[in-house]
């Protein structure tokens, strides 16, 4: 009864709100409101999207999966004009292609007071072949002004009975009603998984349903002279799993600078594959476990890969001829698959090429460069063990899924101690990852089969040292000498910058430095990458001494001050990522020429974030005309929240205080 | 040393000219002729490129590039791809990779090479698609080998030669070879020969070019575009045809006619019930340009820019009559719509097709071939023509800004083709005028008042600001302006003045930390907001000529009003300075009102349009850095409390 009673009550709520999601029941209303009621800021809307998965029997085809997707779309203004061209990738694979048919689409305008509509056309919509794996179908909306609403429906049909991929819940313009039906025939057997970086919560209905599929059966006779059919019906009931989603208002995913991959903190579910369980045939159970996923993969093909050693047997033998020490080893091996497989760009657990022409060809993806580096490893009595793991695009994964990995590098063990390896970049020292692969945790996997986490996002500090020596000559210009230490992932991003000549570094430097006049730089350490890189060189400069009715003006930082908050926006929604934990310590040395002394200097400071977790010194000393500044920057961690955000914009903004305070030198 | 090894190298090549070894030498990289190495990403070996003309409808082009590449910036001269689509077909593709010692390590057929799309993220549709070869480089440096033959129907494009085509890449054989055995009479034009050694052959039908030995160029900010520096020459048949659609033109005039009679007759056609609409919405205009404006804004109203190239290998709009009631198009299409309603009410306009981009490039008034890559509207109106960019929405009538100013481009009318320039925004037209008080506190801390107007080229760089998110807005001033501290933005408004096509934007806004801090004195730049100019602060010797590209005037004034209980102790001098390639004045003032002290300064900087020789580059950055130092002078206040 109370049911009943709510469905009327809802019925009523609609007509009251002249809304009918019915294909083609746009009314005047919907066309002529002019800003969103709850977001004044969107240009555009989804006022209706209904998503419908089924699985689709035919006696000769077997199974479709078939997604009905049905959106009604309303366009504030011009900036609005993007959601009027809708893009719908389909997959392919071999023979097996998604299609996307039955589309239709209407676009509504009030035209002299009336309501009209323009239909969507063929020569409106194509189809494009993107390559191998890909098939893109584009449409445009006709008519589209600004108040226009669209609406168009089409279905996906796909032979990939087990993907049922991702159900996405929010845009970046609001959603004013969704509506999600999955229904399920108990041949598969799917979890769900919502997004836990979105912050919304989604209520998903479960229920039951049968269906049953009735068919005709040929019997064949034969008596050895005649052949004789007769035609039987027969019919099969299977049970459904359906789920439901139906959610009012759903505030659009919020832009802000700086967020890399905003898709990743939309709401969306994603459905994990179970099992099979098809008539007559075994269950067949598919993940369940970090751990079963591993062993999964391991099983696939990467653990038989890693065992096979004898094409690189020689190389390897020759190369560690006489070597006892593990480190040199490690060393040793890793730059000689560095040398010898370069990666392709292309991610990826499983070896594309196959390990062994990857190293015959020298060239592979990246299970394939990571993969061979672990066999060799192992080949040299190391414990050597792949890691799998996700790189930033492909999402920190939800559930355990194949699919939530795409990447691998290697572990090698040492004196307890875990280090990971990444041959992929000729530029990461032993322990050093590329940004791709620092995405929070990785699956180690070892040679028996067992598994378990590791961190990736780097743990040690990689840490910058800055010694700056200056004074001032007889016309008042500046002269000094400056020497900087790049150590660990600073080095690693200094060689990724500037992998050019030095006289190219030079020039660059010169520009960045621009009224400072550059000599004699020197650059160590550019090619061996397990070194700190070292640069060094002395300036002269007449631009940043402000003389001034006889007083001298000049801020000591000179080079690397903070100069700009790199917080700027008022507020934060998203979390705060740092490429990793660092500590900046600059040390300067002025002295004050000769006939003038320091008659105002820079105070001491010291200022924490968090309860000391962030900490930046400033310690100021004066010893008759020379002059010491230690500037010390420990941020230890790499993730923020949003809270922190305020803390972080004001300590900075501390930081450049400090930084760009002068000193004055008056005349004695 | 560099000498020695250059010895070595004749005298190797001297042993092994035409013999069988000779073949791997030539993909040799361990021994290169240093004057190509210099500044080398990677040295063309050979490039070659043979155009066949078999019919007015039919060519072959032949293609065979010899790269070895020096380093990895230098995979981009490696690429072997092909554009193909229904109208060009690839006959053949082909590659081989060479190692340093010149021993072939890849060998690459036909059906190794990938297949893909290449409608770009921008199109909705075209069928160009690109056939190209994915090679990751074990080691450098390498060799590529890289042939390909292409058929097409289309003769109306001849691929000219342009032996230079990238900054970092020297050259040391690169020809090109036109073969006629069909006989079709053609028209062929040099560029920039002077100075380089090219040998040419040329006959009533046929071409051949070859130079050697080109180092690389360097590219250099503010310079030129390479083609109007190095070598080109430009080729096109007087019988031609496009996607079979064939025609004879020898100068701009036919080739304009042909384009008007095969791309645009015809296709003007609009419902009735559109032409009466338009006829009413326009019917109290009493000039023409009133009448066109009506026209053009109904034109923004209606459509929006979509991208499909089809029709006439791309070259076609779609009808006006589909445009009308799709309500989208291509520039081709929303052009020949608009020209399409102005003539309904017999108002005369012409296609004109342009190069579009912040580059000023032109079409060339002195060699007829099929240019450009965009189309505008132009309205002769009197003394002068009036401009239309159709795709957009939101520009104001009559305005181009520097998507398509001051070059030439093509009208195509029905009685010929015809070359003019787009008009020229001076640098008094494109000013910004910007007027700032500060209101400094003791502790640091202002609050201002800002007020802009953006004129010219100007304007169309910022207008679409108000059509942002507030979000956006926000990070845009705090990412200009992110010397000032803490900026919190406490309001905004905009005023978008179409008819006058300028842009005023009204702000204020507080911040913290102004100045530096030196004990009792406050250091104030008097510079409150930057001005941009460029930097120059690099020491290599330039090269290439200085162009800038477009004069602008900025005149910016800031009124400081100083905090209670603080003094100007000094403030810098106020200066003027004026050269070839702009001035700039800076005057200071301060200004007792007993309790209220300020400090008032007037900038004004213009810079000019205009070429310079390298050797006036020097003179450039003095400049620049003069009015750099100018700009960053700051006065000391001082308080007594």
């Amino acid at each position: 009864m109370r049911n009943f009673l709510f469905t009327l009550f809802l019925v009523a709520f609609s007509v009251a709100n002249g809304q009918d999601f019915k294909f083609g029941k746009v009314s005047k209303e919907e066309v002529l409101e002019k800003i969103h009621p709850l977001d004044s800021t969107a240009n555009a809307a989804i006022l209706y999207k209904s998503e419908n998965t089924y699985y689709e029997f035919n006696q000769n085809a077997g199974f479709t999966l078939v997604t009905d997707i049905h959106e009604r779309i309303k366009i504030y203004n011009k900036e609005g004009f993007d959601w009027a061209n809708k893009e719908i990738t389909a997959y392919q694979s071999g023979s097996d292609r998604q299609k996307i048919v039955s589309i239709k689409g209407n676009t509504y305008n009030i035209v002299d007071g009336k309501l009209e509509d323009e239909k969507l056309h063929k020569d409106g919509i194509f189809d494009e072949e993107v390559n191998k794996y890909r098939l893109k179908t584009k449409f445009t909306m006709p008519a589209v002004t600004e108040g226009s609403v669209i609406e168009y429906s089409y279905s996906i049909r796909s032979p990939f009975l087990t993907n049922l991929g991702e159900t996405r819940l929010q845009y970046t313009i609001p959603v004013n009603r969704i509506e999600v039906k999955v229904k399920i025939p108990e041949f598969f057997g799917f979890k769900l998984h919502s997004n836990l970086k979105s912050r919304l919560i989604f209520n998903i209905d479960k229920s039951g349903d049968t269906f049953r599929y009735t068919y005709q059966e040929a019997n064949r006779r034969s008596n050895g002279l005649t052949r004789s059919s007769d035609y039987s019906s027969n019919s099969i009931d299977y049970n459904l799993a359906v789920y439901e989603i139906k959610e009012d208002n759903i505030p659009a995913l919020k832009e802000e600078p700086f967020v890399d991959y905003l898709e990743n903190y939309a709401a969306y579910i994603k459905w994990e594959l179970m099992y099979t369980k098809f008539p007559n045939s075994p269950v067949e159970n598919f993940t369940e476990s970090w751990e079963k996923v591993t062993k999964t993969i391991y099983d696939g093909s990467l653990g038989k890969e890693l065992s096979q050693e004898r094409y690189f047997k020689k190389d390897i033998d020759e190369l560690l001829k006489g070597i006892s020490n593990p480190e040199t080893k490690i060393s040793l091996i890793y730059d000689f698959v560095k040398n010898k497989v370069r990666w392709n760009n292309f991610v990826g657990y499983y070896a594309d090429n196959g390990l062994r022409s990857a190293y015959k060809e020298g060239v592979g993806n990246c299970a394939d460069v990571n993969l061979l580096l672990t066999a060799m490893l192992r080949y040299a009595g190391l414990t050597a063990n792949p890691v799998l793991l996700s790189t930033p695009d492909n999402g920190i994964p939800v559930f355990p899924t194949r699919n939530g990995f795409n990447y691998v590098i290697s572990c090698v063990e040492l004196q307890g101690q875990t280090v990971l390896l990444d041959a992929t970049d000729p530029l990461a020292a032993i322990g050093e990852l590329p940004k791709r692969a620092r995405n929070f945790q990785g699956r180690l996997i070892r040679e028996e089969g067992s598994s378990d986490w590791v961190d990736l996002i780097p743990s040690t500090v990689s840490e910058e040292k800055v010694y700056t020596y200056f004074g001032l000559n007889d016309g008042l210009q500046l002269e000094g000498k400056a020497s900087k230490a790049h150590q660990g992932l600073y080095a690693k991003r200094f060689r990724e910058n500037n992998g050019m000549s030095d006289e190219e570094y030079l020039e660059k430097l010169q520009l960045k430095l621009g009224q400072y006049t550059i000599s004699d730089l020197v650059v160590e350490n550019k090619v061996s990458i397990n070194e700190d890189i070292k640069e060094a060189y002395t300036f002269t400069a007449k631009n940043p001494v402000e003389e001034i009715n006889g007083k001298i003006y000049l801020q000591p930082f000179l080079f690397n001050a903070v100069q700009e908050n790199p917080f700027k926006a008022d507020e934060r929604n998203y979390p705060i990522f740092f490429d990793f934990p660092f500590l900046q310590n600059e040390i300067i040395t002025f002295i004050a020429p000769e006939g003038y002394i320091l008659e105002s200097v820079p105070e001491s400071g010291i200022f924490q974030l968090n309860g000391g977790e962030v900490k930046y010194t400033f310690i100021v000393q004066q010893n008759g005309a020379i002059l010491n500044i230690r500037s010390t920057l420990d941020l230890p961690k790499t993730y923020f929240t949003p809270e922190d955000y305020d803390g972080l914009k004001k300590f900075y903004s501390q930081i450049i205080e400090k930084q760009t305070e002068a000193i004055v030198l008056s005349k004695i | 040393m560099i000498l020695r090894k250059f010895s070595v190298y004749t005298v190797v090549l001297f042993f092994l000219v035409n013999s069988a070894v000779a073949q791997d030498f030539k993909y040799q990289s361990f021994l290169l002729d240093s004057s190509l190495t210099a500044n080398s990403h990677a040295i063309i070996r050979e490039n070659l490129t043979e155009v066949e003309v078999l019919a007015v409808d039919k060519m072959l082009i032949r293609r065979k590039k010899i790269v070895t590449v020096l380093n990895k910036k230098g995979d981009g001269y490696a690429l072997a791809s092909t554009f193909y689509d229904d109208n060009r077909k690839i006959k053949h593709q082909e590659a081989y990779i060479f190692n340093s010692v010149g021993k072939e390590i890849q060998h690459y057929k036909e059906r190794d090479f990938k297949d893909q799309s290449a409608v770009g993220g921008a199109n909705l549709h075209s069928d160009d698609r690109i056939s190209y070869l994915d090679y990751t480089p074990r080691s450098y440096p390498y060799t590529i080998l890289f042939e390909s033959e292409v058929v097409t129907n289309t003769t109306i494009f001849i691929p000219p030669w342009q032996p230079v085509y990238g900054y970092n890449a020297s050259i040391e054989n690169s020809s090109y070879r036109l073969l006629n055995p069909a006989k079709v009479p053609f028209r062929f034009e040099e560029r920039n020969f002077e100075g380089f050694s090219l040998s040419k052959k040329v006959s009533e039908y046929e071409l051949f070019y070859s130079v050697s030995k080109i180092p690389a160029y360097v590219s250099e900010k503010l310079a030129p575009d390479l083609e109007h520096f190095t070598p080109k020459v430009l080729i096109a048949l007087n019988d031609f045809s496009l996607v079979g659609v064939t025609g004879h033109a020898t100068n701009w005039s036919e080739l304009g006619k042909w384009q008007f009679d095969n791309l645009l007759r015809g296709r003007d056609r609009l419902p009735e019930e559109t032409i009466s609409k338009i006829a009413v919405l326009t019917k109290d205009a009493k000039t023409l340009e009133q009448k066109a404006r009506i026209i053009y804004n109904y034109v923004q109203e209606k459509t929006r820019y979509i991208s499909v190239q089809l029709g006439i290998g791309g070259w076609e709009p779609m009808p006006s009559e589909d445009v009308d009631k799709l309500g989208y198009g291509d520039c081709k299409a929303l052009t020949n719509y608009t020209k399409a309603l102005l003539e309904s009410q017999d108002i005369l306009s012409n296609y004109a097709v342009v190069y579009a981009g912040e580059e000023k490039r032109n079409i060339d008034s002195d060699f007829a071939s099929m240019q450009g890559t965009h189309v505008i509207l132009n309205i002769p109106d009197g003394e002068e023509d009036i401009w239309l960019e159709c795709t957009s929405q939101t520009m104001p009538f009559n305005y181009l800004g520097d998507f398509t100013d001051d070059r030439n481009v093509l009208l195509v009318k029905p009685e010929g083709g015809e070359i003019v320039r787009t008009k020229t925004y001076t640098a008094p037209e494109n000013l910004r005028e910007s007027n700032t008080k500060i209101i400094l506190k003791q502790d640091g801390s202002f609050e201002t008042q800002f007020l802009r107007q953006s004129n010219g080229v100007f304007y169309g760089n910022i207008y679409q600001l108000k059509d942002q998110k507030a979000a956006i807005q926000d990070i845009v001033y705090k990412e200009d302006w992110g010397h000032l501290q803490d900026l919190k933005i406490e309001s905004i408004q905009y005023n978008d003045d179409k008819d006058k096509q300028q842009f005023v934007e009204e702000l204020s806004f507080t911040g913290q930390k102004y100045g530096t801090k030196a004990g009792k004195r406050l250091l104030l730049p008097v510079s409150f907001l930057n001005l941009k100019t460029f930097n120059t602060a690099e020491t290599k010797e330039r090269k290439l000529p200085l162009e800038i590209r477009r004069g602008e005037t900025i005149v910016d004034y800031f009124s400081f009003l100083l905090p209670e209980g603080f003094e100007v102790e000094s403030i810098p001098q106020s200066a003027n300075i004026t050269s070839e390639f702009g001035s700039l004045d800076f005057q200071l003032n301060v200004i007792d009102g007993g309790d209220e002290k300020k400090i008032e300064v007037i900038r004004s900087y213009q810079i000019k349009k205009g070429s310079w020789p390298a050797e006036k580059y020097q003179k450039f950055r003095d400049f620049i850095s003069e009015v750099n130092h100018i700009n960053n002078q700051k006065a000391v206040i001082i308080t007594n409390l």
